[in-house]
């Protein structure tokens, strides 16, 4: 099964749930920013939670299927026609031999996943398919999706028949989240937290920060009052998903999947697992507020997440 | 370092830190605590446990001013003759300290005191790989081409990172690392 792609848009690449274990080799994790929204459109083919999927940044995606086949699309708010036939996301879709799938460009939220039955059939390494651009990872791997290119997927004639039962085939409404401008997230202090300022761990907590345009998959940068009491670090230590680092200048950022391994500047915190995904669908000039969370309702999260999408996240 | 634990998804040491990674559903915050409170007071009282790391390693080294640009930048920094920076550079006994920055670049310390100098203010947009870097004391090879804000003061033959899983893994922490000095015609030989 294949399909050509016509438009790859501003940024598409091919993700799964990311290295795990690498970090040693000095290999960031990579991974769908969003995985909520990655494991989504995965459960909605029925495939397997982790297998390889377009994630397709702030839309403006077309892509023409050479056979009948069936896909799901979840996530950031694309308009999306078939054939220039408006068609609903947050579900799976039929798509005949021949008919364009069109995804516009996002009215809210910034990143889309397209998944396709079985997964796509794409290279590996280190244990995923992820594509990091900043690692020279060999082949396509270093690479985003262009036009013109070809993908081929594990058709997988079992999950053909998911949209025919509507409950299976979309996400409930109550499980979108909801999008604007304005989000809160929870984070847990730590690293040097207790070496900064009062003052500025309270600006921190109070203040409405802003998505700044240079935020990629690398961080989510933000623009509001400096934070400059931090101490300076000489030697960097080790970052996770979510770590929020305070440059020199005294702004800070919150490190996403395609962070570097470990970071020389002072840190924050973390950001909760659960809210890095919502902070992945945040465009710049979104506002955001961040609060201190409960580690405990946080793995709780995690442990009812990972039994419903049955896998490790 | 093995913590023998099973919740234990990863450990990551990276200078006097060690990041120990496990699943949020099957461990709890209390119980690492004590793991690892337990685990530094064996380390402080009795004897050093055997840590396996990677066997020593002596790079070949070029320092000649043709692939070393800030050379001269360093030794009037320092004070010294380029050839005194050179010589304390290459008598160095290192040990990687940390991993990282970029797949396969490693983090080796301590530089001699002597020789110890800030990054470059502006970074370059592009370091040719098997480039050898000077930042305070600090000093390690990049392993690819990429950008780079340290001083240059050499590189080993960059055929040293050629093929891409011996690149990400020639290194790995508390192995000893030395330099080996090489002609311009050997690294041009080896390049």
């Amino acid at each position: 099964m294949s399909a050509r792609v016509i438009k790859a848009g501003p940024l598409t690449t091919v993700q799964d749930l990311g290295r795990k274990g690498q970090a040693r080799l000095g290999l960031s994790p990579g991974g769908a920013m969003d995985r909520r929204a990655f494991l989504w459109a995965n459960r909605l083919l029925e495939n397997a939670p982790d297998v390889p999927s377009l994630e397709v940044t702030m839309g403006g995606f077309e892509v023409i299927f050479e056979r009948s086949t069936t896909i799901a699309v979840v996530g950031a708010e694309c308009p999306v026609t078939v054939d220039g036939r408006a068609r609903e996301s947050w579900r799976t879709l039929e798509i005949q031999a021949g008919q364009t799938l069109r995804l516009g460009f996002a009215r809210s939220g910034l990143r889309a996943y397209l998944a396709f039955p079985g997964g796509l059939q794409v290279a590996s390494f280190a244990g995923s398919a992820s594509v990091v651009m900043r690692e020279g990872l060999p082949g396509s791997l270093g690479r985003p999706v262009s036009g013109g290119e070809i993908l081929r997927w594990h058709a997988n004639p079992e999950s053909l028949g998911a949209s025919a039962d509507s409950h299976r085939g979309l996400v409930p409404p109550r499980f979108r989240p909801a999008r604007g401008p304005f989000l809160t997230v929870e984070f847990i202090p730590a690293y040097e937290w207790t070496e900064f300022s009062g003052e500025d761990c309270e600006s921190l907590l109070s203040a409405a920060w802003t998505v700044t345009p240079v935020s990629d998959r690398v961080a989510c940068r933000l623009n509001g009052p400096p934070l400059l009491s931090g101490p300076k670090v000489l030697d960097s230590a080790p970052l996770v998903d979510g770590t929020i680092q305070v440059l020199a200048d005294g702004t800070p950022l919150v490190f996403m999947r395609d962070r570097p391994t470990i970071g020389g500047y002072a840190k924050l915190g973390a950001v909760l697992p659960a809210h890095l995904d919502r902070l992945a669908q945040a465009r710049p000039g979104s506002v955001v507020r961040f609060v201190v969370g409960d580690p405990d309702a946080a793995r709780t999260e995690a442990a009812r997440m990972d039994s419903f999408f049955g896998v490790r996240t | 370092m093995v913590l023998e634990w099973e919740p234990t998804l990863e450990t990551l040491p990276a200078f006097n830190r060690l990041l120990v990674t496990g699943h949020p559903t099957d461990w709890d915050p209390a119980g690492v605590s004590a793991r690892l409170d337990q685990l530094m007071a064996r380390a402080v009282s009795g004897p050093l446990p055997e840590i396996p790391c990677a066997e020593a390693i002596a790079l070949p080294a070029c320092y000649d001013t043709a692939v070393a640009p800030d050379l001269a930048e360093v030794a009037g920094r320092t004070g010294m003759a380029s050839s005194e920076v050179v010589r304390l550079h290459a008598e160095g006994r290192y040990t990687v300290l940390a991993t990282g920055f970029a797949p396969g670049f490693a983090y080796l310390g301590d530089v001699a005191s002597a020789m110890a100098v800030p990054r470059r203010t502006a970074p370059r947009q592009s370091v040719p790989a098997g480039s050898i870097g000077l930042a305070d004391r600090r000093t390690g090879v990049y392993p690819s081409s990429g950008p780079g804000g340290w001083q240059l003061i050499g590189r080993v033959p960059p055929s040293l990172f050629a093929d891409a899983s011996e690149r990400l893994t020639r290194f790995s922490p508390g192995q000893p690392v030395s330099f080996r000095v090489i002609s311009l015609k050997d690294f041009e030989r080896e390049a």
